[in-house]
């Protein structure tokens, strides 16, 4: 008799060999794909030969990070599909991947942040165009489906529901109403919230129907974050429980190396992806709910992983446990979500190494941004370095681009604020030598 | 007293700076173990990071850094002192070791069993580390009272990296610490540990970093003098929660030190115009 993980595993090998095949097909379809392959192929086997200590090293910027920015918020842009989604990839081998509702949800905060940023209104329009198409997807039960948009017509997890997808829909369906104040896109969200909220097991983890692989997985802290932002929003005290009492399980997991245990893929490895998402999800979530304990927990995890990026350089592309080894390639996504998590840190801390590490890390990534190539290439973040690497090789993926388009901005915004602060002490300090002075000089006059 | 060196190059200006000032003092080394000049990995980093043109340039600066060209101008103006010699400047360990006697011996890594057993066969009382690899236990225990570091900043507030850039960033005054060398990095016992009041005519970060440099190495020869005297004696670190390991810092994050620096620069030139005026 076979076992639910033996049949687990023939399933993703089949998948796998889809996908293979698939892609394959692809190049055969559009043989004009073979130009930038193996333009990218060949870049990165020289990279890694010549370039290896280097791109993995600490190096003075050489694109100025508005430059990437733009370049980057440019390849998403492109990547919004008719319909309004975004695609989930780019592959050199496929082309352009159907529109991907979580990854669409989600990327509605960073096109209005940029569009904020820039004063242009073409990040806020795919916005809009983002949320519309959103809530066409929506389920009755408030719930939003998984996988891609049209590739899993016909399956039969088409129309499944997603915990994890919802939640990160959630979080552009709040920002979407905190910008355009449409009391519909609130509804919607606290629909979401409350479908959540009623399917969370009692412990505060999501598993079963609707979760991934059937089972609690701690990066599901994403979740938590989204339903404490639409808190803020919806006012409805459930939705705060639910984010905290799926925080409080999440905390249930922390190890004393700071490993934050619990991230339950089988059949994957824990990619550098999932462990900042758990990072990531807990420290918003208790900065929102004034958690001192999860920012705690979340800072213990991120500091052993910028410890581990100071001294090596670099950080691996996956993890095993109390982050014991790993894979020997970049997670790019992964470091982009670092590089998220640092100058939140920072705010939060006031400590400048997280906001170091962050510029630090930001120029090895700012580096790995094609500049010339096909639409599709040019401005995307790749799923690995080198592109063969483990975590969605051959891809140029539209998270990777969300996530280091927010590391940017928040970059800039942690710089900004720490100039104008350090500006500021520095100008008190001259005044209160002034002053000193001055007091001292009338005192000497005045026993003269 | 038994003294050895362990350096990053043979072509180290600050290691032969250390060397040329102990020897000078009378504490000529009894040996110096040294890295080689260049790798081939090393090469391979500066291409990427320099293109080529400049990475051959550097490579050729490494191999003839110009041992008769002793006219060249000193990279840290503060070493004068300690590197200029009656027939012009010491360019290497070796121009030092020929002209005070001592024997220098070049090692892949100062942790392999070849240095350490290098290290045994001269017994030092001390060794002088004046940069190179993260050491091991097995040779920081070979100097009988062990490996002396010279750390630019005050410890335990501000261990690690761009150490003097960091001090100026969290407003810890600047400062030198003379500590011996443990398996932590700059945990060691204090020897010395000396404020160092910015100058006003210290016009960036590298000119700050060559005066504490120069700085430090009075202190190392200060050091050396105190324990061979045995007036000194070393302290652990106690102050275990101002205890922080700081890292690289990034260009950006320098800038905001340089103003800093500039600010304290000029609060000084109006606190004390006279004295910079001496200075000038």
């Amino acid at each position: 008799m076979n076992s639910p993980d033996s049949i687990s595993t023939r399933n993703v090998m089949s998948t796998r060999a889809d996908r293979v095949l698939n892609e394959a097909a692809g190049l055969v379809r559009a043989p004009q794909r073979v130009v930038p392959l193996v333009s990218k192929l060949v870049a990165d086997e020289l990279r890694t030969v010549f370039e290896y200590r280097h791109l993995h090293s600490y190096a003075a910027a050489t694109i100025p990070t508005a430059d990437a920015l733009r370049s980057i918020v440019d390849w998403i842009l492109r990547a919004q599909q008719a319909d309004g989604g975004i695609a989930a990839y780019y592959s050199l081998l496929t082309g352009y991947s159907d529109s991907y509702p979580e990854v669409t949800g989600y990327i509605i905060p960073t096109l209005y942040d940029f569009g904020d940023l820039t004063k242009q209104a073409a990040p806020r329009n795919a916005a809009e165009r983002a949320t519309r198409w959103l809530l066409s997807l929506q389920m009755p039960s408030g719930a939003f489906p998984g996988g891609l948009h049209r590739s899993d017509r016909g399956h039969h997890n088409a129309a499944q529901p997603s915990v994890f997808n919802t939640g990160q829909i959630l979080q552009g369906l709040v920002r979407a109403h905190t910008e355009t104040g449409n009391a519909q896109i609130l509804e919607r969200a606290v629909a979401a919230g409350d479908w959540l909220a009623s399917i969370q097991q009692t412990d505060g983890s999501w598993s079963g129907e609707g979760a991934y692989q059937g089972t609690a997985h701690t990066y599901y802290s994403m979740v938590s974050w989204a339903l404490a932002q639409l808190a803020s929003e919806s006012k409805d005290p459930r939705h705060a429980e639910a984010a905290d009492r799926n925080i409080d399980w999440v905390l249930a997991h922390v190890k004393p190396s700071g490993w934050i245990d619990g991230i339950n893929l089988r059949t994957h490895p824990a990619y550098l992806h999932f462990i900042a998402y758990v990072i990531q999800g807990t420290l918003e979530c208790g900065i929102l709910r004034r958690r001192d304990d999860a920012i705690q927990a979340a800072a213990k995890s991120a500091w052993v992983l910028l410890r581990k990026f100071e001294t090596h350089k670099r950080l691996m592309g996956t993890y095993e446990p109390d982050f014991a080894g790993g894979q020997n390639f970049s997670c790019l996504t992964g470091n982009a979500q670092m590089s998220c998590v640092w100058p939140r840190l920072f705010e939060v801390t006031g400590d400048l190494r997280y906001l170091n590490a962050a510029l630090k890390i930001n120029e090895m990534l700012k580096r790995s941004i094609p500049l010339n190539g096909p639409r599709g290439v040019v401005g995307g973040v790749a799923g690995s370095y080198p592109i063969w690497g483990a975590y969605q090789p051959m891809r140029f993926i539209s998270w990777g681009s969300k996530f280091l388009a927010d590391a940017l901005m928040l970059e800039q915004r942690a710089t900004r604020e720490f100039e104008a602060k350090f500006e500021t002490k520095l100008e008190t300090e001259s005044e209160t030598k002034r002053e000193a002075n001055f007091n001292r000089k009338r005192k000497a006059a005045e026993c003269a | 007293m038994r003294l050895a060196i362990l350096c990053s190059s043979p072509y180290s200006e600050t290691g032969c700076a250390v060397t040329s000032r102990l020897a000078q003092l009378g504490h000529v080394p009894v040996g110096a173990l040294t890295l080689p000049s260049w790798d081939s990995s090393t090469l391979l980093r500066k291409v990427g990071q320099w293109g080529l043109r400049d990475s051959l340039r550097y490579a050729a600066a490494k191999l003839a850094p110009g041992e008769t060209a002793v006219q060249d101008k000193i990279r840290n103006p503060y070493l004068e002192q300690p590197l200029r010699h009656r027939d012009g400047v010491f360019r290497s360990l070796r121009q030092v070791a020929r002209a005070y006697g001592f024997p220098v011996v070049t090692c892949a890594d100062q942790n392999s069993t070849r240095a350490v057993e290098q290290l045994k066969h001269w017994s030092p009382d001390v060794a002088i580390f004046t940069g190179g690899n993260i050491l091991r236990d097995e040779l920081l225990k070979v100097p009988r009272l062990g490996i002396l570091n010279s750390h630019l900043a005050l410890l335990p507030e501000i261990r690690g990296m761009s150490s003097p850039e960091w001090s100026l960033l969290c407003g810890v005054p600047l400062g030198i610490t003379i500590h011996f060398m443990d398996s932590g990095v700059d945990t060691g016992p204090i020897l010395l540990r000396r404020e160092f009041p910015t100058a006003a005519d210290c016009d960036s970060l590298a000119d700050l970093r060559n005066r504490m440099i120069a700085k430090g190495i009075d202190l190392i020869a200060e050091a050396v003098a105190g324990l061979d005297r045995g007036t000194i004696s070393a302290a652990p670190q106690a102050d275990r929660e101002k205890d922080r390991q700081f890292f690289v810092m990034h260009e950006q994050l320098k800038a905001v030190a340089t103003r800093r620096l500039n600010q304290i620069r000029s609060k000084e030139s109006r606190l004390n115009p006279v004295t910079n005026e001496c200075h000038g």
